[in-house]
């Protein structure tokens, strides 16, 4: 996840109509899709509503130049976790259906059934719709504009400046890990070497994990002296500059709201389904 | 332990959410009171340590997902369950909002299992049995597995209530994943106290001490 976190970046600092878009516009639009898609009832209705989403996302994901590829990098790297849990519903009944038919009856009493299939489908949808726009979110946001939105919509200061420090860490920690981790590979040690005695090894383990801690505190110690020392302290969020948002932005930010609660009412109201 | 969006219906993530609110404004106040120059390092610190103990994920067939928490570590170190909350709910926001880990909708749920209930069991079970046996790496090893258990099975039945995974099934297969995960959590907590006494004992808040024997160079 350190790792990804450079890419994110990289990605966010690339220039397109999304990108320069304010934090705050691509904020809400997010988190109002995934509101609404996870709003909708657990039916079928949410196959049609994710199809319509994810359209929307296609093409905001066209407009920020970004390879597709990246795209599907960053969903094959939360997908498969989520995608093992989600597949487990097919041998489960719950409480959103009431009959169940057998599709499939394996050994030890185990089963699975057309029902609990067609929740599994409901569930992967909205998870990969919801995930997408994430993707979306933070792969054309840097973090400091996320940060600089968020407290502008009311993040208290306090979050804002701890999170602006732990974003810095991060970045430090994943340095830190990198050295440490080549340092231990040039010293041939391997935490998972059976030959190695477990006492030993867990030692060392520890002292990577204390070592790490204190490097990465020490160094963003002195990063955030050189920082108060010029004129940055912890009531630095309580003024952040206002930003009124220009018109193409409210342009942008009104339609896609009134998009994503449109759609799922128009579903619902006309009852429409593809299956 | 993170619950992803569409998991859990809207209306109980709400629910969640509100609870969960009411402890983050706890935790803020301890952090207008207590977070002072010098300690902001710290807690940022602590987050980002946090994050990366927790980015080592495990699918659990049965819930949602196995790893580290580090709640009990941030409370022993900052010597407030409050802190925990503050910690816990910046490294869900940075991993709900970057990385889809864990969802937005039920982030107040996230919050809860980790910052709460994780805050909360850490903090009593190590001053408890600190004052019991006043031995520093028992306490702390126990403090860490408990907040590590307790939060997975808060986690299972809120998954039963919304009727995503069953409950006896969900209890034994987030508990028998994270009482073994839990073994991890709490010698990473102790070796990370530990050094942390060692080196810096004026970074903890807990009272706690460096053991005999270990030099602060």
């Amino acid at each position: 996840m350190i790792e990804e976190l450079f890419e994110i970046e990289r990605d966010a600092q690339k220039d397109s109509v999304v990108h320069r878009l304010d934090a705050r516009v691509k904020i809400a639009i997010a988190f109002a899709a995934i509101i609404a898609l996870v709003a909708v009832p657990y039916s079928t209705m949410v196959y049609t509503i994710g199809a319509v989403f994810f359209c929307f996302f296609a093409f905001l994901w066209c407009c920020t130049r970004l390879s597709p590829v990246t795209y599907l990098k960053r969903l094959i790297s939360i997908v498969p976790l989520w995608g093992v849990i989600i597949f487990f519903q097919i041998f489960l009944k719950n409480k959103y259906y009431t009959d169940y038919h057998t599709v499939l009856s394996l050994p030890l009493g185990i089963s699975i059934y057309a029902e609990s299939i067609e929740f599994a489908f409901i569930l992967l949808v909205k998870f990969m719709v919801c995930i997408s726009f994430i993707i979306l979110l933070s792969s054309t946001t840097r973090m400091h504009d996320m940060l600089e939105g968020a407290a502008r919509m009311g993040l208290p200061a306090e979050f804002a400046l701890a999170l602006g420090m732990m974003i810095r860490y991060l970045f430090v920690f994943g340095y830190m890990f990198r050295k440490i981790n080549e340092t231990l590979k040039t010293k041939c040690f391997d935490a998972f070497d059976r030959h190695l005695p477990y006492r030993y090894r867990l030692r060392q383990l520890g002292y990577m994990i204390g070592t790490m801690f204190i490097r990465s505190y020490e160094q963003g110690e002195r990063v955030y002296t050189s920082m108060l020392c010029r004129g940055y302290g912890k009531d630095s969020y309580l003024f952040v500059q206002r930003k009124p948002l220009k018109g193409t932005e409210w342009a942008v930010l009104c339609f896609s709201l009134a998009f994503i609660t449109v759609i799922p009412l128009a579903v619902w109201l006309t009852s429409f389904r593809l299956l | 332990m993170h619950i992803p969006d569409a998991f859990i219906p809207i209306w109980q993530g709400a629910i969640y959410w509100i609870i969960a609110l009411v402890f983050i404004a706890l935790a803020l106040r301890w952090a207008r009171n207590e977070m002072n120059e010098e300690k902001l390092p710290l807690v940022a610190v602590l987050a980002a340590g946090i994050f990366a103990l927790q980015s080592f994920n495990l699918p659990v067939s049965m819930g949602t997902s196995g790893h580290l928490v580090g709640g009990a570590l941030a409370a022993i170190i900052l010597g407030s369950p409050f802190a925990a909350i503050f910690i816990l709910t910046l490294v869900l926001i940075i991993q709900g909002v970057l990385f889809g880990d864990g969802g937005i909708t039920v982030m107040g749920a996230n919050i809860i299992n980790m910052g709460v209930i994780g805050g909360f069991t850490g903090y009593y079970t190590f001053k408890g049995l600190m004052g019991l046996t006043k031995n520093m790496p028992v306490s702390v090893f126990f403090a860490a597995w408990l907040a590590c258990l307790i939060p997975s099975l808060a986690c299972a039945v809120e998954m039963a209530i919304a009727g995503t995974f069953p409950l006896t099934e969900g209890l034994i297969a987030m508990g028998i994943y994270h009482a073994i995960i839990g073994f991890i959590e709490g010698f990473v907590t102790i070796a990370a106290i530990y050094i942390i006494t060692a080196a810096r004992p004026d970074l903890v808040d807990t009272g706690v001490r460096a053991p005999a024997g270990a030099s602060s160079s």
